[in-house]
């Protein structure tokens, strides 16, 4: 460590050195009082990073919840404070009621299913054999294709004149040249299935790493008592994965409420409104037909809804993330 | 005894092979939109969109040689927009690593009170959701004159990950013996000094876990470069969509386009696997 040091001696400052004397005393919190330079050190190290979030959550929040009391138009010069309107609109509308709940049921079934066909599928793969490391690799490709991408792949999967499904479902003696897409009930279980195709993988990825670190000698004790394989299951496996679940539902929750390019290119919320979630509500209100008023309004009310999953997220991720412990 | 115990194997063996048999079908259904998406971009113009779907033919390389050349009435050619791509997602990784790295250090300091505060606040970040975001900062880059520009992306894609890669990078930073800083202390090395020359070497590993991660989500992000771009920055997944506009159905341009955008985030992801799950949970699972 010294003759790293050595080099930037020239700058030791005596205060420096004092501070680092009075360091070596055997009482760690004998220290002296801290010095402004020293208190400011971390914050100016902080500053940039704080400059670049502020920038891009604080400032925007600002923006959306003073824009919602206002009926400016992007392209139609300076609007005037309009009060609560822009929210009543946004309460009474029913598309706009319409587009919260489809998001939250959108949110509810994808999560929900992909959470369980996670789990079984992190079951057999948690087996450290070398079939499965080819396993992971495979399980893995879906989750990293790019998501406009894969919902351009489907769309052409699903054309109902040329692709694969409808083709070949045709052969199996369904109807042919079937629109999938065209009816909001077949719609909506094809948008179910893309989010399960592209995320499962991530919670099965997730609960297998905890699957794997799960220590051995509870199984091994409870199999040597006579325990059924599905009593173990229940009482040691299930247990032992709550955290690991919790963290996967909670991440994977966060990330389906952010859910907008599938439904962007799938269905485009289509057909009529069918499959608008609030993503495409606000994308359709704010910077297609202009109206930041309302957008920013919906913006506010979707903003607070979310916020009530970040004391999970804080308990849930930064327990076990952090090593200090918070 | 023996029968219990034999049928209960029996069972076990049934639920294992159910168990892998759901697992290898999943794999193998997974695998079909991809492989559609392969085998299209290398067939002969003409049959790509076949009914039915030719599974017989001469495999060229056609397609990407269209996609890849400018002119032929296209405004730009796909290799820009991959340029486009490319240039924001290391622009974005290049900003959050030179505000993270120096954010995560100062998490880990001691005498720092206000650490565990901020550590949750850049965590909560996480939730923002970008749809909120993305009209104000619409308007704003409207204001500067940064529409359709690359820091018109580079900055928001670094803000979305930064929660990512300081939570990484400061959980490395706790894991480091601290003996080693004070060490450094003592021998009065400054705080600058010990992140430069005593931490910065033995992070690299998680600053390229955390770099690799930022440039995929970056280059994958779609909503943002839908409404901030037109031309002059645009991403390749927009120019994606608007090729199938222009092209309807000329298939097999579209999938080899398809497969240009996914094939280095593929390459990166299957390489980095372990990694990937660790970084995106926050370092949560390791």
């Amino acid at each position: 460590m010294k003759a790293t040091a050595a080099p930037s001696d020239a700058t030791l400052t005596v205060d420096a050195s004092c501070r680092a004397a009075g360091r070596t005393s055997a009482d760690p919190r004998g220290r002296k009082p801290l010095t402004w330079k020293k208190r400011s050190t971390p914050w100016i190290y902080m500053a940039p990073a704080m400059i670049v979030l502020l920038l891009m959550t604080v400032a925007p929040a600002i923006f959306i919840f003073y824009s919602a009391f206002r009926n400016d138009k992007i392209l139609g010069g300076v609007g005037k404070f309009v009060g609560l309107d822009n929210f009543i609109e946004a309460v009474t509308n029913a598309s706009v009621q319409h587009a919260f709940l489809i998001t939250f049921g959108f949110v509810a079934v994808a999560v929900i299913l992909e959470m369980i066909l996670g789990f079984a599928l992190a079951l057999p793969l948690a087996a450290q054999t070398r079939v499965n490391k080819v396993g992971a690799a495979l399980m893995l490709l879906p989750f990293a294709v790019t998501p406009a991408v894969a919902a351009m792949v489907f769309k052409q999967l699903l054309n109902p004149n040329y692709g694969w499904v409808g083709y070949y479902l045709g052969v199996f003696g369904f109807p042919k040249g079937i629109d999938l897409l065209g009816d909001p009930t077949s719609a909506w279980i094809v948008l179910v299935i893309l989010d399960m195709w592209q995320w499962t993988p991530f919670i099965a990825l997730i609960l297998m790493a905890g699957l794997q670190s799960l220590p051995g000698e509870p199984r091994e004790a409870a199999m040597v008592d006579g325990a059924t394989p599905w009593q173990m299951f229940r009482h040691i496996t299930f247990p032992a994965m709550v955290p690991f679940i919790a963290i996967a539902a909670v991440l994977r929750t966060i990330q389906a409420f952010k859910t907008f390019d599938s439904f962007k290119i799938l269905t485009g919320g289509g057909p009529g409104e069918s499959t608008e979630i609030i993503n495409l509500g606000i994308f359709r209100v704010g910077l297609q037909s202009f109206n930041v008023g309302l957008a920013c309004a919906l913006g506010v009310v979707f903003l607070i809804i979310l916020s009530l999953l970040i004391p999970f997220m804080l308990r849930i991720i930064g327990r076990r993330a952090d090593p200090e412990e918070m | 005894m023996t029968t219990t115990s034999s049928t209960r194997r029996g069972g076990a063996v049934a639920r294992l092979i159910i168990g892998r048999t759901f697992l290898w079908a999943w794999l193998l259904i997974g695998l079909v939109p991809l492989l559609f998406m392969l085998i299209t971009s290398i067939k002969p113009a003409g049959i790509a969109n076949q009914v039915p779907p030719a599974w017989i033919f001469q495999p060229t390389l056609d397609n990407y040689a269209s996609v890849l050349s400018a002119g032929g009435g296209k405004s730009e050619s796909f290799g820009q927009l991959l340029t486009n791509s490319a240039i924001v997602s290391l622009g974005a990784t290049a900003l959050a690593i030179v505000v993270g790295v120096p954010a995560a250090y100062a998490l880990t300091m001691r005498d720092f009170r206000a650490r565990k505060g901020l550590s949750s606040w850049i965590l909560s970040t996480y939730m923002f959701p970008p749809i909120v975001a993305v009209i104000p900062v619409f308007v704003f880059a409207g204001k500067l004159g940064l529409m359709d520009t690359y820091p018109a992306l580079i900055i928001p894609y670094a803000a979305f990950n930064l929660p990512i890669v300081v939570w990484i990078l400061r959980s490395s930073i706790l894991q480091l013996p601290y003996e080693i800083q004070e060490a450094a202390m003592v021998d009065g090395a400054s705080t600058w000094e010990v992140l430069r020359r005593i931490i910065w070497p033995l992070l690299v590993p998680s600053v390229a876990t955390a770099a690799v991660l930022t440039i995929v989500l970056s280059w994958n992000e779609f909503l943002f470069a839908l409404s901030l771009t037109r031309s002059g920055a645009k991403t390749a997944p927009v120019g994606l969509q608007q090729f199938t506009g222009m092209y309807g159905t000329d298939w097999g341009n579209i999938t080899a386009a398809a497969t240009l955008i996914v094939a280095p985030i593929l390459v990166l992801m299957v390489v980095l696997r372990r990694q990937m799950v660790a970084g995106l949970t926050f370092g949560a699972v390791k």
